[in-house]
């Protein structure tokens, strides 16, 4: 495995509200499943409320390159595990 | 030069309320402040309703100019009543009306005389004195003083000067030249200590000779001390037009002193434009709210509108040392002497989606009311500006 996966976990006003505060464990849970894989971190804001149409698409988490909408644990380690394909 | 103003009170044991009444305003537009103590008669209530009244007229008739000082403070002594009982008036006063270029016009009847300390030297200001025209062996004293970068005045209730009046050592009390000798000793030792903390060691000192450390009169001490202020900076919000985005950080990175960035946005904003990265600590939250991130050469990096609104919250209800970015923010401020806060117009259109969970305030009206009570309350100098 040469490069990690990135998650970044979107902690601006609109995701942190709508549900990212809840995306801690992932914290906990990503170096457990994967080791040192994947890397988890928080980012003051990817910026993607503002410019989604659909503004209650919120919490987003990016993992690599893709966005995960109305992000949730589950969501997020099905995005990585499709990564890691 | 910024005036460090605070005042430290304790009651009179046993008392349930303060007898000595301390007022205090800023007038940011003048670089002006005004400062009033007042020592009603007795204590407990009655002396409290009696100096507050005198303590916020003074600060009145001061503050709208049409009248001088010396005037103000004049029809204040020749009004004051006399207590049947105990014939003496019903309050004293003192009352202090600077500026930011050190000029000083003080006045006081009654209290104990306020101490000027120089490179910690007692200077002797020359007091007028101005006799009650209604009131036989009722006078005050003015003074005008000419103040430099390092001085401070000290004055304070007589519940200090006389505290261990009768018991142990100290027969006859404190007294001035008692309470010159420790803020001597405590300003030899600590020179750049802050109002705030010596109006604490004053009043500590004075509780420490009563006997078994009960008051036996209110006690009330405080200070001004004229210094460099402490100058901080608050960026929160995107400008409202994006092609002013440059111009605006290249102010934030130019600003001497502290800096803290309010808003993710705001972040992603500064970190573009200035080229510095931005890394955030391996949690998501701490207490509720986001947790701080780091850029390089900024003090403090938090969340914007869900992270000020808690700061406003314990702004309001004088909570301090909380660890999280709120508790940092607050901390971040307190801080400080002068406050600027650059708040950026542009509005996320996602924060008003009825679909969110809580009611997110509008940026401005949060940042105002923070404004306000690090001006009213905490006597901060604010200044903000929108962009």
């Amino acid at each position: 495995m040469d490069k990690k996966v990135s998650v970044k976990v979107c902690l601006g006003t609109t995701c942190f509200v709508m549900g990212s505060a809840n995306l801690q464990e992932l914290i906990e849970i990503v170096p457990a499943k994967y080791g040192d894989k994947v890397e988890v971190s928080g980012v003051p804001c990817l910026g993607l409320c503002s410019i989604d149409w659909e503004f209650s698409k919120a919490p987003y988490v990016k993992v690599d390159e893709d966005v995960v909408k109305e992000a949730t644990v589950e969501k997020v380690l099905k995005a990585i595990d499709e990564k890691l394909k | 030069m910024f005036i460090d103003v605070d005042c430290y009170q304790v009651k009179k044991y046993n008392q349930n309320a303060y007898g000595d009444y301390f007022v205090s305003k800023r007038y940011p537009d003048e670089g002006r402040l005004i400062a009033v103590l007042s020592d009603g008669l007795g204590s407990g209530i009655k002396a409290n309703i009696l100096s507050c009244m005198t303590a916020t007229m003074l600060l009145r008739f001061i503050e709208n100019e049409q009248i001088s000082i010396r005037k103000a403070a004049s029809i204040i002594m020749n009004s004051l009543p006399v207590c049947k009982v105990r014939h003496i008036s019903y309050s004293t006063f003192s009352a202090a009306d600077c500026n930011d270029e050190g000029d000083v016009k003080f006045v006081e009847e009654g209290n104990p005389e306020v101490i000027w300390i120089r490179n910690n030297e007692v200077m002797k200001p020359e007091f007028e004195i101005i006799k009650s025209k209604t009131f036989k062996n009722r006078q005050m004293k003015v003074t005008k003083l000419k103040l430099k970068l390092g001085d401070r005045l000290i004055f304070c209730s007589d519940g200090v000067t006389q505290s261990g009046l009768g018991g142990g050592r100290l027969k006859l009390g404190l007294r001035r030249d008692g309470l010159i000798v420790l803020l001597k000793d405590k300003l030899a030792q600590e020179p750049d200590i802050s109002s705030t903390e010596l109006a604490q060691y004053i009043v500590h000192q004075a509780i420490n000779i009563e006997t078994n450390r009960q008051p036996k009169d209110d006690i009330s001490a405080c200070v001004l001390y004229f210094r460099e202020p402490r100058e901080s900076l608050v960026f929160t919000g995107p400008p409202f037009h994006q092609n002013k985005d440059a111009e605006y950080a290249q102010m934030f990175a130019n600003f001497k002193g502290k800096k803290a960035i309010c808003g993710g946005t705001t972040a992603n904003l500064i970190s573009r434009e200035l080229n510095r990265p931005v890394t955030m600590e391996k949690t998501i939250s701490i207490g509720k709210l986001p947790a701080c991130s780091y850029m390089e050469g900024v003090d403090l990096v938090t969340e914007g509108v869900l992270t000020l609104t808690k700061a406003l919250e314990y702004l309001e209800a004088g909570t301090s040392n909380i660890d999280n970015a709120a508790g940092k923010l607050v901390q971040f401020l307190l801080d400080s002497d002068c406050i600027n806060f650059m708040v950026g117009a542009k509005l996320n259109q996602a924060h008003y989606d009825p679909a969110l969970p809580i009611e997110i305030e509008i940026r401005k009206t949060i940042v105002k009311k923070i404004a306000n009570i690090l001006q009213d309350k905490y006597l901060k100098k604010v200044d903000v500006q929108y962009m």
